[in-house]
């Protein structure tokens, strides 16, 4: 690891990065003694840091392998929501600092890195990131650490979890793929053709689009499941196209959907219908690899993202938007800012940094409970949008509710909050652009 | 029936890409006598130079005949400094293996360190569609498969046409009796490196033109189905590879028309197993190459 003074930030260099992935194999053998390790001595009993210590954020997500770049906006985020904790001097005094624990995107290598880091790193005490493809398994790993988690996956399972140290603030997949249908019948479009990768954080999202699409009077033309990095999508095209459909909605990592498109405008004699995919894919990858398939103009006008809602007005997005752009470890912070799942990384290390101030430890399982409690709505309760204002009435022993970048924070009994979607575009040079909101109670009566 | 015969057409462009690949793989494995893992990450490394080039404003064809020298001249410099020194110490089989699946990983991670982990693409380089009887090709796609024809035959007259092609097969067979004849199998391997290298290269280029957007996971990604084609083919048969990839490029387009195309690929190795337990030794097996060899 290499420390950056004065950041707070430490970064797995790549040379290091790659050894984890090499050494794999041989960290395979190790859950056993880290288990061991963890369960005799979970981070949250560990001895509490003394005020002007350094309290490490682990944010759990591929670093390394084809899905980095959802690593790499983890980061910022990270950087972001310490950068804001440290500027008003800390969680109890204690400078905050990124501790990149790479998941590799695999469920199966990330149970070692996971494990190994939850049992060697120094003063752990909240985590961000488990992201969908290793949420399964590496979200048990962190809650028998009693370590509280911001996750940012959208697997259904989490919306009724027991895991005690789990917070979401995003929405589950399939409330997102309601929200892809709202959008698409929202535009005009009946006539979908729905396009998934095979992997389980895309595959989440096709339920809610059937049922959304179903419930709003639309129509699916045709629901496909394709494999990731294929040398050739032609004759899946060709069924999709024969469909005759007015959208697609479609979810695929850059190098499947350049291929699929580039095949699509081939086939379709350089038609290719308005795509609506998630704020996900709201990269430099996915623009790069669509913008020279599909031209800037079809990029810019035709590719709706659909994903978590923030709002730029409000307070807190101003801070968070102040914050990113003076990390100096954030290389893209317009890019940062459009990804709402991403904005929920900075929420959580600024809720769980409140949390602690109100319960007066850093230690898991002592200040998860005060998590809510600094949320909740409750009457008497002082509005707050930075962690400055809310360390502020706290040591005037005020109770809070800290109205983040995605807004109101309103967990329900399995640590859920949904909040509201909105639709993105691409501007031209690959920042996001507003197209409009779509309310979370629009979606959840979808659901049912 | 259209549709079947559309699947067969793009069956044989994805084919042809992958047989481009198995062909080379083949010939390297069947003559040098090394199943070398490291041939994923050539390709990798193929398609980043050739993405370099392309920024130069070269010819995306001219790319590919360049990267395919680099790559035939870095593949001879691989053998020289890591395989043949492993052999003269007599490292088995199994454990060249070993030493070019840690060389892949090796290679492919210092391409990440170099170009990120990021995708990169050669932008649209299919050129125009043709159409000819249901069957629909991009320019590109017929390119590509007339180099991988051309190479393939090339590949063929030389083991069975040239002087330097019985070479080669002496070489594969027996390298201290080829040598007490008088061959100089040290150059006939680095031959044999630099072609198969060569075809590696242009396999990386010609898979980077196809997918349109690629990472440094692109070789290690197909090399399982070029593995698959070559063995299908039958080893050191470059017939066997090109009808190999044809097979699994089909397949997969046929299974990914008529069925979930989530499961384009595993019906393709379903027939890979089935054709292999009726003939285990491939489709063009080596004993009636060999007497067919024999006679020419």
């Amino acid at each position: 690891m290499k420390a950056r003074q004065g950041s707070g930030y430490r970064e797995v260099a790549p040379a290091r990065a790659r050894r984890r992935r090499i050494v794999a194999p041989i960290a395979a053998a190790l859950p056993i003694v880290g288990l061991g390790i963890g369960g005799a001595l979970p981070a949250g009993a560990s001895a509490r840091p003394h005020a002007g210590g350094t309290i490490n954020v682990g944010v759990i997500g591929p670093m390394t392998g084809p899905a980095a770049e959802i690593g790499t906006l983890m980061s910022a985020a990270c950087a972001s929501g310490i950068h804001v904790v440290n500027a008003a001097g800390g969680a109890l005094g204690n400078k905050l600092s990124c501790d990149l624990i790479d998941d590799t995107g695999d469920p199966a290598d990330a149970v070692p890195n996971v494990t190994r880091a939850l049992a060697t790193a120094s003063n752990l005490k909240m985590t961000v990131g488990l992201e969908s493809n290793t949420a399964a398994t590496t979200i048990p790993l962190v809650n028998n650490a009693q370590i509280p988690m911001f996750s940012t996956n959208g697997l259904v399972a989490f919306d009724k979890t027991t895991d005690r140290y789990f917070w979401r603030t995003t929405p589950a997949d399939n409330q997102n793929g309601a929200a892809f249908a709202v959008w698409a019948v929202k535009e005009g479009y009946k006539r979908a053709a729905m396009i998934f990768e095979n992997n389980i954080g895309d595959q989440g999202n096709e339920p809610g689009v059937v049922q959304g699409i179903d419930h709003l009077g639309g129509k699916i033309s045709i629901n496909v499941t394709i494999p990731g990095d294929a040398a050739s999508y032609s004759s899946v095209v060709e069924r999709v196209i024969a469909s005759h459909p007015q959208v697609l909605i479609a979810e695929a990592d850059p190098q499947s959907a350049a291929t699929f498109f580039s095949e699509y405008k081939q086939l379709n004699h350089g038609h290719v219908p308005p795509i609506v995919t998630g704020t996900d894919s709201l990269t430099p990858d996915y623009l790069s690899a669509m913008e020279k398939v599909l031209g800037k103009s079809y990029v810019t006008k035709d590719i709706s993202l659909v994903g978590s809602h923030i709002d730029p007005g409000s307070v807190a997005y101003r801070a968070y938007k102040a914050a990113l752009y003076a990390s100096p470890t954030v290389k893209n912070p317009a890019l940062v800012l459009g990804v709402g799942v991403i904005s929920s990384i900075y929420d959580g290390i600024v809720v769980m940094s409140l949390a602690m101030d109100m319960a007066h430890s850093t230690t898991g399982s002592v200040y998860n409970a005060d998590i809510e409690k600094v949320t909740s709505a409750s009457p008497g309760a002082v509005v707050v949008h930075t962690y400055a204002q809310g360390l502020a009435a706290l040591k005037r022993h005020k109770a809070i509710d800290y109205v983040g970048v995605e807004g109101q924070i309103t967990f329900d009994k399995y640590h859920n909050s949904p909040g509201n979607f909105s639709a993105s575009a691409f501007n031209a040079d690959g920042s996001p652009r507003s197209l409009g909101v779509i309310a979370g109670s629009e979606v959840q009566k979808l659901l049912g | 029936m259209k549709l079947l015969i559309e699947a067969i057409g793009f069956g044989i462009a994805t084919g042809a890409v992958i047989a481009l690949g198995a062909v080379g793989f083949s010939v390297q494995f069947g003559i040098s006598n090394v199943l070398n893992i490291t041939y994923g990450s050539m390709m990798t490394l193929a398609a980043f130079v050739g993405y370099a080039f392309l920024q130069l404003n070269v010819n995306v064809w001219i790319v590919m005949a360049i990267t395919s020298a680099v790559i035939g001249v870095a593949s001879v410099v691989f053998n020289r400094i890591l395989l043949e020194p492993l052999k003269r110490r007599g490292t088995s089989f199994v454990g060249i293996i070993i030493a070019t699946v840690s060389a892949a990983i090796v290679l492919q991670y210092a391409i990440v360190v170099f170009v990120g982990a990021t995708a990169h693409s050669f932008g649209e380089q299919s050129g125009r569609t043709l159409t000819v009887l249901d069957l629909v090709f991009t320019t590109s796609q017929v390119i590509i498969i007339c180099t991988t024809v051309a190479l393939m035959v090339g590949f063929h007259l030389l083991l069975t046409r040239t002087k330097i092609g019985r070479a080669m097969r002496a070489t594969s067979t027996n390298r201290t009796v080829a040598r007490a004849c008088g061959i100089r199998t040290e150059r006939i391997i680095d031959f044999t490196w630099l072609l198969s290298g060569a075809m590696c290269g242009a396999a990386g280029v010609a898979l980077a033109i196809t997918t349109v957007s690629f990472d440094f996971t692109l070789g290690s990604t197909f090399l399982i189905y070029m593995i698959a084609a070559a063995v299908l083919g039958g080893i050191g048969q470059p017939y066997g590879a090109m009808v190999g990839g044809l097979v699994v490029g089909i397949a997969s387009q046929v299974a990914g028309a008529y069925w979930s195309p989530a499961y384009q690929d595993v019906i393709a190795f379903v027939i890979l197993i089935i054709m292999l337990l009726v003939r285990p030794r491939g489709l063009f097996s080596a004993g009636a190459v060999t007497r067919r060899l024999a006679n020419t």
